[in-house]
C-alpha cells in the first residue's frame, strides 16, 4: 500500500519515486501547494475508493500521515 | 483512467508530440485548475500538441483580453459565482439588486465576446442553475436568470463562438458525481474529476475538427450491425432491418460522412438486400466503397482507405464480433473501432456517441455532395483502368478548373479546407473562417481558390493557394485528395504563377513542411522548376525567378476566371 501511495504521489507531483520517504511533506516537495495539495486528495481518493472527509483534507500534508489515515479506513472496511 | 495515471501520461507525451502548439486558454469565475491535465491528455492522445493556459480566478473579463489569441477558449461562467454566495442570496435580493446584478453580467458578456471577436475558436458552457436548483419545484428566479442569459448569449455570439450544454454532461454523470463540494465554500472549486473527463470527451470533436483530425468515413459490417441476423444462414426473409441505426446512417450520409460497407458475404446477397428489401433505409447510394467478400477485413479496411484516399486514422469501424474488434484493434490501431452492444436497445445511443465523432465546424455545400464526388471519383478510376493511357484518360475527362480570387462566399469551404487537407498540403497551415476573412481584406495577401469540374460532374471548391505579396511568398498550397491524379497541381501553378506577375512580382518564395502525411508533395516545388535554398529540420525553403518559369502546358485541362 505505501508504494501504491509513493507511485500516486510521484505522478501527481511529477517527482522520482525513490525521493519520497516518510518525511515527505509540503515543506521538502516543492511541487505541493494548496492547487496541488487538491489533485492529490483526488488522486488518492480514485486510487484507494475513499473518501476523505474536510477535516482529514486539511490535515493529510505528509506521506506518514496519508498512509496511516488510508489504512485506517481499510482497516474499517 | 485513473487521474495520477493521466497526470503522469500527460506529462510523458508533453514535448513528445512533434506537431505545434494548440494553445488552449481556460477562462473561470470558479476554480478550473484540474480541467488541465485532462484537457491536455484528451488532445495528446490524438496527436494534438494541446498546452492549456489557465486563467485567473474570476477573471474572465480581464483574461478574455489577455488570451484572445490562443487556438481555442473555453470559458466556465458559474451562475451561482456572479457574485460570491449568489446560490443563497438571489432568492432575497430586491428586485433592483437583482436586476443590477443581471446587467453586470449583461455587461460583462458583451465584453469578453466582443474581446474575442476575432478569436479562433470560443466555447462557452451555457448558463446553468443545476446544481442548488435541483429540488426547487417552482420557477426560482435564477432558473428564470439563467433561461435569459443564454438567450442573450445566443444572439450575441458570432460564428467562431460554439455554445456547450454543460447540463448535458451533469446529466450523463448525474450532479452527485459531477461536482465535490468539498472545495467549493473554501476555494470556489466545483467540478470533479469524472466531470472533467467526461466534459473534455465530449466537447474534443471541436477541437479535432479544427486541427484536421477529424474522422471521415464510417464503415459497417453488415449481419448483426445493419440488421439482426445471418443473412448467409437465416435468409433475406428472416433478417430484421435495424431502422433506428439505418435512419441515423442515412443521416450522416447526407452530412457528406462516408460510408462504407466491410463484410464477409456474397457480394450479391449484399447488393440484392440494399436493392429489394422493403425495410432498408440504407441505400446502395449512401455507400461509397463496398468490400463485401471473403478476404480478411484488415485488407478490405486497408484497401478502402487506399480507395478514399484517406489514412487510416480518419476510419471508424464498427463491427458485432468481437474478434474482428480486437483483430482491428491490434492490426489497425489507428482505426477507432465500436462493437455492437450485446444489447441491442443500446445501440441506437451508442450509435449516437458515434456520430458525435462526425463533427464537423461548418457543414458546407460540399459536404453534403461529397457522397456523389466520392462515388463519381470512384467511377473514375474504374474507367482509369479501363482506359490504360493515363494521358487519354486525363484528356477524356474534360477538366475545366475555374479560379476564384479572394470571394469572400467561399470563406468556410476555404478554411475548412486547410483544417482538413493533409496529404497535398505544402505548409499545413489551419485557418479559421475569421482568419480567412482577414487574409482575403488584407491588400497584400490574395486567396486563390479553384473548383475542379470535368465530364463527370463538379467537384467543388478543392483547391488553395495563398500569395503574400508583401514576402513574395507563397503561403499556403493545397489541393483537396479528391482531385489528385490529374496534373491540376502544375495547371494550379501556372495560375499562382500568373497572379503573382500581376502583383509584378519577380521572385517567389516558397516553402515546404514536413508531417506525416505530406510526404507526397516534399519535391513538388522542385517539380516545378524552384530551386531549394535552404533546409532546416522539417522545413525547406525555395524560390524561383518568375521569367524563368517554364510551364507543363498542360492542353488538356482548361482555366476559366470565377464570377
Amino acid at each position: 500500500m505505501e508504494n501504491r501511495i509513493k507511485k500516486v504521489m510521484s505522478d501527481v507531483f511529477n517527482i522520482d519515486i525513490e525521493s519520497i520517504n516518510n518525511n515527505s511533506s509540503p515543506d521538502n516537495i516543492e511541487n505541493w501547494d494548496s492547487l496541488k495539495h487538491m489533485n492529490l486528495i483526488v488522486a488518492l481518493e480514485e486510487e484507494f475508493g475513499v473518501e476523505f472527509d474536510d477535516n482529514d483534507i486539511e490535515n493529510l500534508l505528509n506521506f506518514q500521515l496519508i498512509n496511516l489515515t488510508i489504512k485506517g479506513f481499510i482497516d474499517d472496511n | 483512467m485513473k487521474y495520477s495515471e493521466i497526470i503522469k501520461l500527460n506529462n510523458e507525451l508533453e514535448g513528445a508530440i512533434n506537431s505545434p502548439d494548440y494553445k488552449i486558454a481556460i477562462l473561470s469565475n470558479i476554480m478550473v485548475h484540474q480541467s488541465k491535465e485532462i484537457c491536455e491528455y484528451s488532445l495528446r492522445i490524438e496527436s494534438v500538441n494541446a498546452k492549456v493556459l489557465l486563467g485567473e480566478y474570476d477573471n474572465i473579463v480581464q483574461d478574455s483580453a489577455k488570451f484572445q489569441d490562443a487556438n481555442a477558449i473555453v470559458i466556465f461562467w458559474d451562475t451561482y459565482n456572479f457574485i460570491d454566495g449568489f446560490q443563497y442570496k438571489a432568492e432575497s435580493l430586491s428586485n433592483l439588486e437583482f436586476e443590477n446584478i443581471v446587467e453586470k453580467v449583461e455587461t460583462e458578456i458583451d465584453l469578453v465576446l466582443n474581446n474575442l471577436k476575432d478569436s479562433s475558436l470560443v466555447l462557452i458552457n451555457k448558463f446553468s442553475s443545476l446544481i442548488f436548483d435541483q429540488f426547487s419545484l417552482s420557477n426560482s428566479r435564477i432558473n428564470k436568470l439563467v433561461l435569459r442569459l443564454n438567450v442573450y448569449l445566443e444572439e450575441k455570439c458570432s460564428s467562431n463562438v460554439k455554445i456547450i450544454d454543460i447540463d448535458k454532461v451533469v446529466s450523463r454523470l448525474s450532479i452527485k458525481s459531477s461536482i465535490d463540494l468539498r472545495y467549493y465554500y473554501s476555494s470556489k472549486t466545483l467540478y470533479s474529476i469524472d466531470f472533467y473527463k467526461k466534459y473534455f470527451e465530449y466537447i474534443k470533436p471541436i477541437f479535432l475538427s479544427t486541427t484536421g483530425k477529424i474522422k471521415k468515413a464510417l464503415i459497417f459490417d453488415c449481419d448483426n450491425t445493419l440488421w439482426k441476423g445471418i443473412l448467409g444462414e437465416d435468409g433475406f426473409d428472416n433478417i430484421k432491418i435495424y431502422c433506428e441505426i439505418q435512419h441515423l446512417i442515412v443521416h450522416l450520409a447526407k452530412k457528406g460522412v462516408i460510408i462504407c460497407l466491410c463484410s464477409k458475404n456474397n457480394s450479391q446477397d449484399v447488393d440484392n438486400v440494399l436493392e429489394n428489401h422493403p425495410d432498408m433505409i440504407l441505400k446502395d447510394e449512401h455507400i461509397v466503397v463496398k468490400k463485401v467478400n471473403w478476404n480478411d477485413k484488415v485488407s478490405n479496411l486497408r484497401s478502402i482507405a487506399q480507395d478514399l484516399n484517406i489514412g487510416l486514422d480518419s476510419l471508424v469501424f464498427i463491427d458485432d464480433s468481437s474478434f474482428e474488434i480486437e483483430l482491428i484493434k491490434r492490426e489497425l490501431p489507428a482505426i477507432q473501432t465500436f462493437q455492437v452492444p450485446r444489447k441491442e436497445y443500446e445501440y441506437g445511443l451508442m450509435m449516437r456517441e458515434v456520430s458525435n465523432l462526425f463533427y464537423s465546424l461548418s457543414q458546407t455545400k460540399e459536404d453534403t455532395q461529397k457522397v456523389q464526388i466520392y462515388k463519381k471519383q470512384f467511377q473514375r478510376s474504374e474507367e482509369k483502368e479501363k482506359i490504360g493511357n493515363i494521358e487519354d484518360y486525363l484528356e477524356s475527362l474534360c477538366l475545366l478548373l475555374i479560379v476564384h480570387v479572394d470571394d469572400l462566399s467561399q470563406v468556410s469551404r476555404i478554411a475548412q479546407m486547410t483544417q482538413k487537407t493533409n496529404q497535398f498540403n505544402l505548409t499545413t497551415k489551419r485557418y479559421t473562417e475569421k482568419d480567412i476573412r482577414n487574409l482575403i481584406e488584407d491588400e497584400f495577401k490574395t486567396v486563390i481558390s479553384i473548383s475542379v469540374r470535368d465530364r463527370y460532374g463538379d467537384n467543388g471548391v478543392t483547391g488553395l493557394a495563398i500569395l503574400d505579396s508583401d514576402k513574395s511568398a507563397i503561403d499556403t498550397l493545397l489541393l483537396s485528395c479528391r482531385v489528385l491524379g490529374r496534373n491540376i497541381e502544375y495547371k494550379f501553378m501556372d495560375v499562382i504563377i500568373d497572379c503573382a506577375k500581376n502583383k509584378d512580382l519577380r521572385v517567389l518564395n516558397s516553402q515546404y513542411i514536413k508531417t506525416m502525411k505530406n510526404q507526397q508533395v516534399s519535391d513538388f516545388y522542385e517539380r516545378c522548376g524552384f530551386i531549394k535554398v535552404d533546409e532546416v529540420d522539417n522545413s525547406s525553403e525555395y524560390n524561383l525567378h518568375l521569367e524563368s518559369y517554364e510551364s507543363k502546358d498542360i492542353k488538356y485541362i482548361r482555366v476559366e476566371n470565377g464570377k
